[in-house]
């Protein structure tokens, strides 16, 4: 799966968790960036994501999320190595 | 049994003597950088000096709850000069904040903020100040005087206030550490809220006079990541949490093993049995303490310690919430205000050291939440809680609910009637619920119905953005064309909740 088709599939669940639908992610978009995101749609977004592309998370990994780059980034590693 | 204990003893000496002591050690690790003792000192001087030059008379004085050394050195520089503080959190709307500042009385805010918040008021800029010989040799003062003031949710869409005495805090303090929990200057302790919730006092205080350090969470941070990261990069030893957040790490405590921790304390929501059980394995050295309290009753009050090896008392799952800590008194009473035998259900009500004097400027709540009542041969002052509970045998108290609409939320008291009436007032004559369910991830989340067509809701909920706290906003929402009503021909909220 490439970038653009998980930036794609994220997009959706992004509009969808965080209830925006004019929501376009960036590499550099952030929680302080988007009005809905706090410690509960995180978790759900990450839910989310898990189910889309068939991934389990490690709690270090989510630590290590900076912004949606670092996600794609973790997202197409672990994609990639499945 | 009563406690002695004053403000200048139990508080402002041993936090003056840690100072000196360990004026090098860190005192805070604040978005990763560490500020020691000396710096700390230094900074409530400067402040200090400051406020004293401000020559304010009033006695409550604003503080906008950032995260940085300055907003922690405040409080303490407003306690050596004899005020209180009254924080206000610069998230929250501004309106609500000057409601709350103006309540109290404020005329001077002390603010961090690059840009003062509340240009109205005489602003003490606490970044911006010259550099002061280190002074805290504290003001004579009465103990009776406030040492803070925190605004909680109110019924009718005002934020009503609670002053806590120095009497009462000290009281706290003592009644603290006379459960057993040690601390010393090797100790790393978590301080993971917000500045305007109660938790939060001791979460900084308590490490702050035994020369502890304490580490804060960034305002932009996911906190229950964050957490994990500060206990296995720095080795935690003391936490208190709300439960909320073992829930979001519970698909994860697998990979959390933290040794270092020593108390683990567990406050502001009710505590599954189940997922403590879960978290007890990630820190195998830790006692965990279950904590109860309103922040009426100044922090906490009731503790329960969970048992390892052993049987825990709980009901519908939860953890039980103990017996009162030394100088509360706790008793259990039905509608006519009277107490109730051991195994009986009835109302919660708090009294003795830590109580506050009661509600800021608000006689006809005072008239409703506190009573005098004979106990133990003497009239003693109670405050309701508003929480159901009962006793066993022993004297340990279970928690099986609320009596009223309030809920918590990540801790926070919310009024739902409150969210509605900020929701009313922008539908204009449409009518709307609050709802408190339980998630997926067993955390509480507000859901909101409106008796109504289905609309666009953006701008009700900007609006309510505007007038309340992030966490009091409905994150779903339903329509429905008309209320179920009960028997008694109220709106029926046990079948509205279902739709969440």
């Amino acid at each position: 799966m490439d970038r653009a088709l998980i930036t794609e599939k994220l997009t959706t669940i992004f509009r969808s968790v965080f209830n925006d639908q004019a929501i376009v992610l960036r590499d550099d978009l952030t929680a302080n960036d988007v009005a809905n995101w706090d410690s509960l749609s995180h978790m759900l977004m990450i839910g989310e994501a898990e189910k889309e592309f068939s991934v389990k998370f490690k709690l270090k990994e989510l630590g290590k999320l900076e912004d949606v780059k670092s996600l794609i980034d973790l997202l197409e590693q672990k994609i990639q190595s499945k | 049994m009563r406690s002695n204990s004053t403000f200048h003893s139990d508080v402002l000496t041993p936090f003056v003597a840690a100072t000196e002591k360990f004026a090098s050690h860190n005192a805070f690790c604040i978005n990763g950088v560490f500020h020691s003792y000396r710096q700390l000192a230094e900074t409530i001087s400067a402040i200090r000096a400051e406020v004293k030059k401000m020559g304010a008379a009033d006695n409550n004085v604003g503080l906008v709850a950032n995260d940085d050394l300055e907003t922690y050195a405040a409080i303490f520089a407003l306690w050596f000069e004899g005020k209180s503080y009254v924080p206000v959190n610069p998230d929250t709307p501004a309106e609500r904040n000057r409601n709350v500042l103006q309540q109290a009385g404020a005329t001077v805010v002390i603010d961090s903020s690059d840009q003062p918040l509340y240009t109205e008021f005489n602003v003490v800029r606490s970044k911006e100040l010259k550099a002061v010989a280190i002074n805290l040799e504290p003001l004579p003062f009465d103990d009776e005087e406030r040492a803070y003031i925190f605004f909680t949710s109110g019924t009718t869409g005002v934020p009503k206030g609670v002053p806590i005495t120095r009497a009462n805090l000290a009281g706290f303090i003592k009644a603290f550490f006379d459960l057993g929990i040690t601390m010393d200057e090797t100790d790393k302790c978590l301080q993971m809220f917000e500045l305007t919730f109660d938790l939060s006092v001791m979460s900084y205080l308590a490490p702050l006079l035994k020369g502890a350090c304490v580490y804060t969470i960034p305002k932009n941070k996911i906190k229950f990541n964050y957490i994990a990261d500060l206990l296995e990069e720095h080795n935690l030893t003391v936490a208190l949490m709300v439960p909320s957040i073992i829930h979001y790490l519970r698909p994860y405590l697998d990979e959390i093993h933290c040794e270092s921790m020593r108390f683990s304390l567990f406050c502001g929501e009710a505590l599954p049995l189940d997922v403590t059980s879960e978290w007890a394995n990630s820190i195998p050295n830790a006692k965990i303490m279950n904590v109860y309290g309103p922040t009426e009753d100044t922090i906490f009050c009731t503790h329960y310690t969970y048992n390892r090896t052993g049987e825990n008392k709980a009901s519908n799952g939860l953890l039980c919430i103990g017996k009162a800590m030394n100088g509360t008194d706790t008793i259990i009473i039905n509608e006519n205000k009277e107490i109730l035998p051991a195994n009986e259900k009835g109302e919660l009500c708090l009294g003795g050291v830590q109580l506050t004097p009661g509600y800021w400027k608000n006689e006809e709540k005072n008239k409703e939440a506190f009573f005098h009542i004979m106990y133990n041969g003497e009239m003693t002052r109670f405050y309701k809680t508003g929480d159901l509970c009962q006793a066993d045998d022993a004297g340990d108290i279970m928690y099986l609910g609320r009596i009223d609409s309030q809920v918590k939320v990540q801790g926070f008291r919310v009024e739902l009637s409150e969210i509605e009436f900020y929701a009313k007032e922008y539908l204009d004559k449409t009518n709307a619920v609050a709802i408190a369910f339980t998630n997926q991830l067993h955390n509480t989340e507000i859901g909101m119905v409106i008796e109504s067509a289905e609309f666009d809701t953006k701008p009700m909920i900007e609006y309510m953005k505007s007038k309340l706290p992030s966490y009091m906003i409905p994150t779903q929402l339903r329509f429905i064309n008309t209320f179920p009503l009960n028997t008694n021909g109220k709106i029926d909220r046990k079948v509205l909740k279902e739709k969440f």
